[in-house]
């Protein structure tokens, strides 16, 4: 069957709110500048906009007055204005309010939104404007010609396990374009191998967290809608970068979602138990209390800050938002920044195409923009602020107190390690100690009214794949299957959020077993795994979560 | 030859309902939807038969203006135009209400055979295909699993309780409704999308007020209606309390 | 009064008949006399089956053209008979034929029509119908609209056959279907059967499904003779498919069937929701597990905590006994 082709002046590969708003301020500058109309697509591998969108959220409104200055009268889903602010420590079952609320917690003039819903309403804005949508396209190889990125290759539909086809199958199309943006999110498997390809790796290496998050419907007069609290401490050890967050919404919708750093020591640290052991809290049960959990949701978040970020540009390609590693992790914000980078791209890109040049040179004038733009403003302060934490939380926080006194004045860039290799080994940490690391314990908890177990977790994120194609995960299971057992403990089967990966015992030994189908996409395995033995790449388009309302 | 398809907007498998305060409805914010399963293979025959016989395929779909996304993905996957029978009522009205509407909006189109899913994965009352058929005056089958078009006439596969077939002829112009898995669906290609764009979407509003025949007074979660019967003993005895009370208390054996 | 709308194949009574005429003498709570109307060629046989129900009338209506079915021959001819009878409801059994016509005899007779209903609620002096929605993840109540009659069909299995009660033998009459079959727009070939490739999981009547209790491979064979005990089809929970224990048609859950059968046993399967939503439509649910605390047995109608490779053997010894 013959590969179908498009030729495009601008391709944007994620439709994000990077993604999406690069589309969007194309458009505007089409109808501000005129001349001969532009060829704009954007593919996305979720089914429809938004069904992979997951973030707490709060947005800072400041990009998107920027970009649709009349947003409020379009619809814009802001869902409510903060109205307070309290951040907490918690002990096993106390807790500390701290009387003053930190300034980077502080969210006056800030909105609890639900992104997804936020990324709908921005998809309608971008097709109102004319731009074509691709949904259901996974990217699946960035295509380079003579050193350039001319385009992307996306996923083949309708392959089953064997590779045989299943039904129809329709291959990958070959989408060309004069530019490229790529904004396909956090640990984007197509940036990823752009930055491989072309050694786009900062001097930084990139650091991650996991974000888990879930949508309670609780009694109404619980929180007033507005309410922000964060928390830091249980059940989380001082060793470990983390902490959780509490939004309340109209109706009594709750956002409630927990985060770890992913670069902790313990090889057997569960961040879904620790989600659903924070929970069990008194101060958190006692919110949740007669609710009901409505979607789960699990995502990674670039941590490191500015000095991570890859290099932004090559010839034929630039790289925004969540892809390029801008967020604000003292603030826990980032989606305005991908908005700004992804107008900043755009801005960019529409010269670089109006003057038939594409070349690296010519979109460096995109890296010169960041770095004279809100987003180097507000990132650059804090760049050493989460590789401090490196040191532990004090260490951390103290360090976040004196970069905000200071504007982040320092002698030296501190350098950070990547998470993975910061999991030290089973023997190591827990000493010589002889222990099945495969029992089924190890601090989960499981009510399933409260806490729920993590296939529990997997339904109610909606997940959808179809399961005669082959398996997305790429593992070299030689390792899994001689050291990674008595070395780590197959920590893979802790940290998937999703049950994708079991050990089971066959006669032939513990084998590796793949649940595909489970995955939520958030990349996890990826970025965690010791070895660095597992790639992720995109099953087949228009699968996935369906994270209505994240 | 002129094919239509209905096909509807329903919310997708893996949504869980929440109800309304009232329960009269379910929550509908948050919903996701899809094209309805057993239309979107109505649309893969039509597409098949268009290839086959040449015509054009004309989709139908009523109810809000949200249903835009099914009829879209329609024309991607090649239907020639479209016909949305625009009404926000009709996004909860039964199947009596859709095909009366639909009806009412397609009598003058003069198709040579209409097309549509067996049932729909909400509200599932199995009637849209057959009341339509009886409003336009055309003969009908349902249940369809093979689709065969000659010299005017129609014979197509319909499928029976317990793995039986049955053959049945008719002539043209008539509908049939589809069942899942007649064939293999195709999948939208990128010029598919862009030209959907262009192709026409007749807006209509319903001609009459909708109307169903049908009320839902109420909505709720299926509960058990006992407790569990735990049953102990040896293996021996569980096993005969067991299958004691399932001949004789569940009269399940 | 109430008409009911009996089916027969070459005139034997399909037995879910008998369920309707159940709900038919429910829905009357013996205040309306109920006829039962049997349509076909020969039908005198069945006609006599059905004058040993409870009701006041059984009709044989006969015809050469209805000797197989057609919906023109069979909405023509009910709607005759309603025409005659000017029933308040008009009972049908939700069998692929009745699903085939009663919706053109409702839209030719311009009636409501309420489908695939699962019981009756008196509640204000009315009658809803309780029917699921959204893939059974929701049940309905619903009341009919608009002047009488109200056609209604049950769903399969709603009500027991043998709950239809007996009567001391209703009169039969057999009358000839006032129909024209010049009128008639289809023709039907003879039925036939097809060897089907593939499991379908949900025409099974009994299922015995099993689980990761089984623990290996070689114990599934216990799990098939569990199932030719109860004289049921043997299904399984995603892991035993991904395994490639039982080929994949055999799976229920999320990612496979979705199943309502009279009897459903889960041996060795915990009740994680994906596998819940696959079956908890099903009659009579029994689950074997050694955990009590398994989430299956918040379904089950009948539990046994236990190791189901004692429970197993004994209950085959049980029904080879009985």
């Amino acid at each position: 069957m013959e590969r179908e082709t498009l030729d495009v002046d601008i391709l944007i590969v994620g439709a994000g709110p990077a993604g999406l708003s690069a589309a969007l301020r194309l458009t505007q500058l089409q109808q501000q500048k005129g001349g001969d109309p532009l060829a704009i697509a954007v593919i996305d591998k979720a089914r429809e906009a938004g069904a992979h969108s997951l973030s707490g959220a709060l947005l800072d409104p400041s990009t998107l007055a920027d970009l649709v200055p009349d947003f409020a009268a379009k619809g814009a889903p802001l869902a409510c204005e903060v109205t307070a602010d309290s951040v907490y420590v918690l002990g096993e079952t106390s807790k500390f309010r701290l009387p003053v609320t930190p300034p980077p917690f502080t969210n006056h003039g800030n909105y609890v939104i639900s992104l997804s819903q936020f990324v709908k309403w921005m998809a309608r804005q971008v097709e109102a404007a004319g731009v074509d949508l691709f949904m259901g396209f996974a990217g699946q190889s960035v295509l380079i010609e003579d050193g350039a990125v001319v385009g992307v290759r996306t996923g083949d539909r309708g392959i089953g396990k064997s590779g045989a086809p299943r039904g129809a199958v329709e291959p990958g199309a070959d989408i060309r374009a004069k530019v490229t943006i790529f904004a396909d999110g956090v640990r984007g498997h197509l940036t990823k191998e752009l930055i491989r390809q072309r050694q786009l790796g900062g001097a930084h290496p990139a650091q991650f967290g996991i974000g888990l998050k879930e949508l309670w419907d609780v009694p109404k007069d619980r929180l007033a809608p507005g309410t922000v609290i964060h928390t830091l401490g249980y059940p989380l050890r001082q060793e470990e970068f983390g902490g959780s967050w509490i939004y309340a919404m109209p109706e009594g919708r709750l956002s409630i979602g927990f985060v770890v750093g992913l670069d902790y020591h313990d090889p057997l640290l569960d961040p879904h138990a620790a989600f659903q052991r924070f929970k069990t809290h008194p101060f958190i049960a006692d919110i949740l209390r007669g609710g009901q959990l409505v979607r789960f949701g699990a995502k990674a978040l670039p941590e490191g800050g500015w000095n991570t970020q890859p290099r932004l540009h090559t010839d034929g390609a630039l790289i925004v938002g969540d892809a390029a590693n801008f967020v604000n992790s003292m603030r826990l914000k980032g989606i305005h920044l991908a908005m700004r980078s992804g107008m900043l791209a755009a801005d960019t890109a529409f010269d670089a195409v109006r003057a038939g040049d594409a070349s690296d040179a010519r979109l460096s004038a995109y890296k010169t923009a960041i770095d004279a733009s809100a987003v180097k403003q507000e990132l650059y302060p804090v760049r050493n602020v989460h590789q401090a934490f490196g040191y532990g939380t004090y260490v951390g926080a103290a360090f976040a107190g004196l970069a905000m006194v200071t504007g982040g004045r320092w002698p030296e860039d501190l350098h950070g390690h990547p998470g993975h290799t910061r999991m030290r080994r089973l023997a190591d940490y827990y000493g010589l100690v002889k222990r099945d690391v495969l029992q089924a314990s190890n601090a989960v908890v499981a009510d399933r009214v409260l806490t729920f177990d993590k296939v529990t977790s997997v339904h109610h994120a909606g997940v959808h794949h179809e399961e005669d194609q082959p398996p997305h995960l790429r593992v070299q299971t030689d390792v899994c299957h001689s050291v990674c057992g008595p070395e780590f403990g197959h920590p893979c089967v802790k940290f998937c959020p999703a049950n994708v990966y079991e050990m089971i015992e066959t006669p032939a030994g513990r084998r590796l077993q793949l649940n595909a189908s489970n995955c939520v996409h958030c990349k996890t395995c990826d970025i965690m795994d010791p070895y660095g033995v597992i790639t992720w790449v995109a099953p087949e388009g228009g699968e996935g979560p369906q994270y209505d309302g994240m | 030859m002129k094919i239509a398809v209905c096909i509807k907007q329903v919310p997708t498998r893996e949504w869980q309902p929440r109800l309304t305060d009232d329960r009269r409805w379910v929550r509908d914010t948050d919903i996701s939807y899809e094209m309805n399963e057993p239309d979107a293979y109505a649309l893969e025959e039509a597409l098949r038969l268009k290839e086959k016989h040449g015509g054009e395929v004309v989709v139908i779909s009523a109810g809000p203006a949200r249903v835009q996304q099914v009829i879209r993905e329609a024309l991607a996957r090649g239907a020639d135009r479209a016909i949305h029978v625009q009404d926000d009522a009709l996004g909860v009205a039964d199947a009596w209400a859709g095909a009366l509407a639909v009806a009412a909006a397609v009598k003058d189109e003069g198709f040579d055979i209409v097309l549509t899913g067996l049932q729909s994965d909400d509200q599932g009352h199995g009637q849209f295909g057959p009341v339509l058929a009886e409003r336009l005056g055309m003969p009908h089958s349902t249940i369809i699993m093979e689709v065969q078009i000659a010299d005017g006439r129609l014979r197509a596969k319909r499928e029976l309780e317990g793995g039986w077939f049955q053959y049945v002829t008719m002539p043209l112009p008539a509908l049939l409704t589809i069942q899942s898995g007649i064939n293999q669906l195709r999948y939208a290609t990128l010029k598919g999308i862009m030209a959907a764009k262009k192709k026409d979407i007749r807006v209509a509003a319903p001609a009459a007020p909708v109307a169903s025949r049908t009320r839902v007074v109420s909505l709720s979660l299926p509960q058990k209606s006992k407790q569990t019967a735990m049953i102990g003993g040896t293996p021996q005895e569980a096993a005969r309390e067991l299958v004691r009370r399932l001949r004789e208390e569940a009269r399940a054996l | 009064m109430i008409l009911v709308v009996a089916e027969q194949k070459d005139g034997r009574l399909n037995r879910a008949s008998w369920e309707t005429v159940a709900a038919a003498q429910a829905l009357a709570a013996g205040t309306a006399p109920i006829t039962v109307a049997v349509f076909g060629h020969d039908v005198a046989g069945a006609a006599a089956d059905l004058a040993a129900a409870d009701v006041a009338a059984v009709w044989a209506v006969s015809h050469e053209a209805l000797a197989s079915y057609t919906p023109d021959a069979y909405v023509t001819a009910v709607a005759d008979v309603v025409a005659q009878l000017q029933p308040t409801y008009v009972c049908l059994p939700h069998t692929y034929q009745t699903r085939d016509f009663a919706p053109v005899l409702a839209a030719r007779l311009d009636r409501a029509l309420v489908t695939d209903i699962t019981g009756l609620v008196r509640r204000d002096g009315a009658v809803l119908f309780t029917r699921p929605m959204f893939q059974g993840k929701l049940v309905a109540e619903v009341a009919a609209d608009g002047p009488a009659p109200h056609l209604l069909s049950w769903q399969i299995g709603a009500f027991r056959a043998d709950a239809a009660a007996r009567g001391a033998g209703a009169p039969v009459t057999t009358r000839a279907a006032g129909i024209d079959p010049a009128a008639f727009r289809q023709q039907a070939e003879p039925p036939f059967q097809e060897a089907k490739a593939a499991v379908d999981l949900s025409q099974a009547e009994r299922i015995v499904a099993v689980g990761r209790g089984i623990k290996a491979q070689e114990h599934v064979a216990l799990a098939e003779k569990l199932a030719q005990a109860f004289g049921a089809e043997l299904a399984a929970s995603r892991p035993i498919c991904d395994n490639g224990w039982l080929p994949m048609e055999r799976q229920i859950g999320s990612s496979g069937q979705t199943v309502a059968p009279k009897l459903y046993v889960a041996i060795g399967i915990s009740g994680a929701i994906q596998h819940l939503v696959g079956m908890k439509g099903s009659r009579t649910i029994v689950a074997i597990n050694k955990d009590a605390d398994a989430p299956i047995f918040e379904v089950a109608d009948y539990g046994i905590q236990g190791d189901l490779f004692e429970l197993a053997p004994a209950i085959i010894a049980e029904l080879g006994a009985s």
